[in-house]
């Protein structure tokens, strides 16, 4: 593991910033480093699915990457940017605009090599579609917390389907109190309430378009 | 006598006509750890589910919030009854000191008129609150910031609130007389936050976190200086109400969302929420108010902690997040549960699918006493109706068969 990979997998905010700035300064290529930050959130997953980290140390990780981002992303080369897994779509849906969960995703996504395309909280249907439409994206994420979420879920799969995107598409829902009972009824592919899993989800998905 | 009926291994007095007296009685074995003539149930009834289902809009009800309580009263009746209530469940939350101040979008003004009201998860309390909160306590510091977050005169904010509270109060004590005509136990008069849940909410999740990790020092002043506040103002909240037995149990809900182990480690936990939460729960238990810890997401690796408080003296209420199998098994015979019908089995669900959930809980987590069945959280506003009744009908017919 590299000192800037372990020096993020341990949260350690400073170090990580001394690392990044310095390879910068040292020419070092910003792919390299973008790579080794990824590998340091791979090891925050592992140590959150193995029960060694919490919630709140994705966030943590998740603040820290999106700083060094800013900090390497203007040294990327042209074209280099397009280096991502997939693009998803996310939300949270019409009528509700918890965005914790769907906030933290979107970080973690990021951060996994996802081109994200987050349309904020209460998100009407047709505009999931829109950016479906516009993006191409295989993956729509939908966010929500309280029970009427449930119905702004089925309505914007209905409106997937009517758009004859269905096919094309993998909708994963989450939230706090999503189950298997809410994503059998909203007619989703997956369900979860845990933001790493979802991101999971979306890395076996995007290895099913390869 | 034809009346009795054995209940794990007891003979107990089945009864007939339920009252006043049976219905305490009921609740009481539950809070006591005890075998009751049968496991109680509880609905946390807010108005929003009975608004929806009476056909009137989450915007009528924030205007007029006496409807929303005949609404409640009505969907009670429907349901046949149920054998506690709550007092206070329809009022404004905006003016209280003990709630996080955050914006709330209101149905009919800010959202849809039939959207359920929302509170805003963002940035209220900047870091320099925090300075102003450790030189001032809570109290002094919201009775300056809360006019100012309001965009209210300053020097109109006490009356204001002392007019609001009035009105509250007023309010409070005629739903508490109604559920008293109806015979109903009144258990429980409103909320207060932990420090924690407090700042978490008006500083928001993120920036509170990194707080935590970035200036751990600062936070837990901040909430040193908080709890004292805090505490007395709930004492004070809960004692104005005048509620008490046979009538009613003093109790205060204390808001357990943000410090447990879905989101934070435990050594976390142990610094910023634990202690004050500990204090929170004895300062009341010594006021003779019961404590309800109102569980919000999974604090199933913070189980065991809650074997350091008083036994038998409040109740534990999971929302379906937390491993109530697990909570049994560990705060048996120490603590009262409540729960934890989930809140996509009320608004998805089938009555059938309902009925043998309460049918699991009532077996595994009713079994020598200490349960009272309830929802996770509060009623969804999207709950059907029949799963209600469902869930109301199995605790009041179901009797499990328990080896002698």
């Amino acid at each position: 593991m590299s000192q800037l990979a372990d020096a993020l997998a341990s949260l350690d905010e400073d170090e990580v910033a001394k690392l990044v700035r310095a390879k910068i300064d040292a020419s070092v290529d910003a792919m390299s480093i973008l790579n080794e930050c990824r590998s340091g959130m791979d090891i925050v997953g592992e140590r959150y699915k193995s029960g060694e980290y919490f919630l709140s140390e994705l966030v943590v990780s998740g603040e820290i990457f999106k700083e060094s981002m800013k900090v390497i992303e203007p040294h990327l080369k042209v074209g280099k940017q397009a280096d991502t897994l997939t693009k998803v779509v996310l939300g949270t849906v019409k009528g509700d605009i918890h965005n914790i969960g769907k906030d933290i995703v979107s970080v973690l996504l990021g951060a996994a090599g996802f081109e994200v395309y987050d349309l904020g909280v209460d998100v009407e249907p047709r505009l999931f579609v829109e950016k479906l439409v516009e993006t191409e994206a295989p993956i729509l994420g939908m966010s929500g917390l309280l029970t009427p979420s449930f119905e702004s879920m089925k309505e914007t799969v209905t409106a997937v389907e009517a758009a004859g995107l269905r096919d094309k598409v993998r909708v994963i829902v989450g939230g706090g109190v999503v189950t298997e009972l809410v994503g059998k009824y909203v007619g989703a592919d997956r369900f979860t309430s845990d933001g790493l899993k979802g991101v999971e989800m979306c890395k076996e998905f995007a290895k099913d378009l390869k | 006598m034809p009346g009795d009926l054995k209940v794990g291994g007891r003979q107990v007095k089945r009864m007939t006509a339920d009252n006043l007296a049976s219905r305490m009685a009921r609740l009481q074995a539950a809070i006591n750890l005890e075998e009751g003539d049968r496991v109680p149930v509880s609905l946390m009834m807010g108005a929003t589910m009975p608004c929806r289902y009476k056909g009137i809009s989450q915007g009528e009800l924030y205007r007029n919030p006496a409807k929303g309580h005949r609404a409640v009263l009505e969907v009670f009746d429907e349901l046949g009854g149920y054998d506690a209530a709550g007092a206070g469940a329809n009022t404004s939350r905006e003016e209280n000191l003990l709630d996080a101040p955050m914006r709330i979008k209101v149905p009919g003004r800010d959202i849809p008129e039939h959207d359920p009201i929302q509170w805003e998860e963002a940035e209220v309390l900047t870091h320099e609150d925090y300075d102003k909160i450790i030189e001032h306590g809570w109290k002094d510091f919201m009775l300056e910031f809360y006019p100012h977050f309001r965009g209210w005169d300053p020097a109109e904010y006490t009356t204001r609130i002392e007019t609001k509270a009035a009105r509250d109060i007023k309010q409070q004590k005629e739903v508490m007389r109604v559920w008293e005509e109806k015979e109903i136990p009144v258990y429980q008069v409103s909320y207060v936050n932990t420090p924690l849940m407090m700042l978490s909410s008006c500083r928001s999740f993120v920036p509170f976190t990194m707080d935590l990790y970035r200036i751990p020092d600062k936070v837990e002043a901040t909430m040193d200086a908080m709890i004292d506040d805090l505490i007395e103002i709930s004492i004070k909240s809960v004692k104005v109400m005048g509620i008490s037995l046979p009538t009613g149990i003093p109790a205060k809900s204390l808001v357990l969302e943000r410090g447990g182990s879905f989101y934070y480690p435990l050594r976390i936990f142990e610094r910023f929420e634990w202690p004050y939460t500990k204090k929170m729960v004895e300062a009341f238990i010594d006021e003779g108010i019961m404590p309800i810890l109102h569980f919000d997401q999974d604090w199933t690796l913070n189980l065991p902690y809650l074997k350091e408080l008083p036994r038998g003296k409040c109740i534990c209420q999971f929302d379906s997040c937390t491993d109530i199998f697990k909570a049994k098994e560990i705060l048996r015979d120490h603590m009262c549960i409540m729960g934890d019908v989930s809140p996509s089995l009320l608004s998805l669900g089938t009555p059938e699918e309902v009925e043998a959930y309460c049918k699991k809980l009532i077996d595994i987590i009713g079994e020598g006493g200490g349960f009272i069945l309830g929802v996770g959280c509060s009623v969804p506003t999207n709950a059907k109706f029949e799963n209600l009744k469902a869930m109301v009908d199995t605790a009041k017919n179901y009797q499990p068969t328990r080896a002698a």
